[in-house]
């Protein structure tokens, strides 16, 4: 998979991230090397392995529907965030 | 050129468990403050595990069962990626590759069938409000269980797409599957519309509209779009595949973010879930449990009742349950099945009368009269006891605070709407009318042979009981004290 200056743009948008010109050449590289070295994986044949979504073993975990009180109240969860407002978390205007 | 719209429906139904689907936070936001129905899991902190909420399950079996739908004995969940401030995780939990339910149909009142592709458990997530230069998060809502329901391509015109909405509305809230708060965004719709030519077998470039809470919003969605598309083509122009939003206010659609491709959204297996492995028990359980659905209620009263006044009383499924009801209990009677459809045609007459004359309709999403205080009410009417006026003002009382636990029979005589059929009496008042003074000329006009004049002396023997007497009983004893 060739990775060029248009990719990396493109993952960034994906990822909100801001990068500097001579980032975005670094990038470029390390994540050709990145692949590079994942990609030695397509040399096994693995036509006939189920792929793998877990590595537990375990089956139908859930839980009760009740609610119960929370250790970490809304107050302190709220304090976490830069900026609030209102009881709202004020974030740079989207749309 | 003649264009036919193709339109597929994505409905995205919030469940009505207590709490969210991976938090043991309470569910229900309304009326709450902002933030104040949160947990770290919510928030996406380092570290945080979901924990999958159990009845969340079994509402979706539910809703794939009045979906007529596979439900899928194994299904697990994904996780999809995108960059939004109403996503402290950066993926919401969905289910991509392996849903609960898989495809099925929804049966509109027209019975055409719309097909179901699948639908899916997966989590809502905040609520965004934008000020000036800043936006606001809310969390909330975020982890909130939904099903997200995807329709095939069938529906082809703007009111199709509304009838689509609206039984989709009534199967979840028959199922228990969802309050159906529509005002508080309990089910939301995405519409996808293209156009192409009648006789072309190839669809045309479809554009997305997203978040409509309304079947009427869907409908004038559908208008809009089809023309905005036609007046596009017709100028040789190209229809851009995007997602657009919809302005409730203005009427029309307008250009938002261009939409990721699937592959943005670097779907993956969330490996802090393990996958659900569903016995056919549990499924037949929750079978076993579903209360009547619209398509019983309108094979039931196929027939009985006209076919509009049944989609207007099926909005209420209380009120359906309540005419099943006094329908078994005048089958136990051992009524005539006669007898029995024309109570519910009585009973049907006053509820879509007072649903549409009154403009009362909140009225019956309080509590119904009893099948008890119903069918006297009814009896009483068949008797001549009760005049259709009177039956209506009693049938009224039904939903007054003071008198709705009243029999049917106190309620009349406490507004002394009671019919007096008692021939004795009535003639007693009859002869009382005739002797007066101001009743002589219209007697002897009837006897010359002017027949009318029977319903001014009927009109004063009315007036001489008060509106109790049976007009036509009274009419009757009329003629015979006048032809002897």
């Amino acid at each position: 998979m060739e990775i060029n200056q248009e990719t990396v743009s493109h993952l960034a948008t994906l990822s909100d991230l801001a990068l500097e010109e001579d980032e975005a050449q670094k990038f470029e590289g390390d994540i050709e090397e990145i692949i590079k070295y994942i990609s030695q994986l397509d040399e096994l044949d693995t036509a006939d392995v189920e792929p793998t979504y877990q590595v537990t073993g375990l089956e139908n975990v859930w839980r009760v529907d009740e609610i119960r009180p929370q250790e970490v109240s809304s107050e302190e969860l709220l304090v976490l965030t830069k900026d609030t407002e209102k009881q709202q978390i004020k974030v740079p205007r989207v749309l | 050129m003649k264009y036919l719209p193709t339109i597929g429906i994505e409905c995205h139904v919030q469940l009505a468990t207590k709490t969210k689907l991976f938090s043991e936070v309470d569910n229900d936001a309304r009326l709450k403050d902002p933030n104040s129905c949160v947990s770290p899991i919510d928030y996406g902190l380092p570290g945080m595990l979901p924990r999958l909420n159990g009845a969340a399950i079994l509402y979706v079996i539910r809703a794939g069962l009045a979906l007529n739908a596979q439900i899928n004995l194994f299904s697990r969940f994904d996780r999809k990626h995108y960059y939004y401030p109403d996503l402290p995780k950066g993926y919401q939990i969905t289910q991509l590759f392996q849903p609960l339910i898989g495809s099925g149909y929804v049966e509109l009142p027209s019975h055409k069938r719309i097909r179901i592709e699948h639908a899916h458990l997966e989590e809502d997530a905040g609520k965004l409000s934008h000020a000036d230069g800043y936006s606001l998060v809310d969390l909330n809502r975020a982890g909130t269980p939904l099903v997200e329901i995807v329709s095939e391509a069938d529906m082809h015109s703007a009111a199709e797409a509304r009838e689509y909405a609206k039984e989709l509305w009534r199967l979840m809230t028959y199922a228990g599957v969802t309050y159906g708060d529509l005002y508080n965004g309990n089910m939301r719709f995405d519409v996808n519309i293209s156009i192409a030519p009648e006789d072309s077998d190839k669809l045309g470039t479809r554009t997305e509209i997203k978040n409509l809470n309304s079947f009427r919003a869907v409908e004038r969605v559908v208008e809009y779009e089809v023309k905005r598309q036609t007046k596009l083509l017709e100028k040789g122009q190209k229809v851009k595949q995007e997602t657009r939003g919809w302005n409730d206010a203005v009427g029309e659609t307008t250009a938002q973010r261009s939409k990721e491709t699937a592959q943005d959204y670097r779907y993956m297996p969330d490996p802090d879930l393990p996958p659900i492995r569903l016995e056919a028990k549990t499924i037949d359980e929750q079978r076993k449990q579903m209360p009547k659905m619209p398509a019983d209620y309108r094979t039931w009263l196929d027939g009985v009742l006209p076919n509009d006044i049944i989609e207007i009383l099926l909005d209420y499924q209380g009120l359906m349950e309540k005419l099943s009801e006094v329908s078994v209990i005048l089958l136990e009677q051992q009524n005539m099945l006669e007898k029995i459809n024309a109570t519910l045609k009585k009973l049907a007459n006053l509820f879509s009368s007072v649903l549409l004359a009154e403009e009362n309709t909140s009225l019956l999403n309080d509590a119904l009269p009893s099948a008890r205080q119903l069918i006297d009410l009814a009896e009483m009417n068949d008797r001549k006891e009760l005049s259709s006026t009177a039956m209506k003002q009693v049938f009224l009382k039904f939903f007054d605070p003071e008198m709705r636990y009243k029999e049917s029979l106190t309620i009349a005589k406490e507004l002394g709407v009671m019919q007096d059929n008692d021939v004795e009496s009535l003639a007693q008042i009859v002869d009382e009318v005739l002797a007066k003074p101001e009743t002589q000329k219209a007697q002897a006009d009837y006897l010359a042979g002017q027949e009318k004049v029977l319903g001014f002396l009927v009109g004063q023997v009315m007036k001489a009981s008060h509106g109790k007497a049976n007009p036509a009983t009274v009419g009757e004893i009329l003629r015979q004290k006048l032809s002897t």
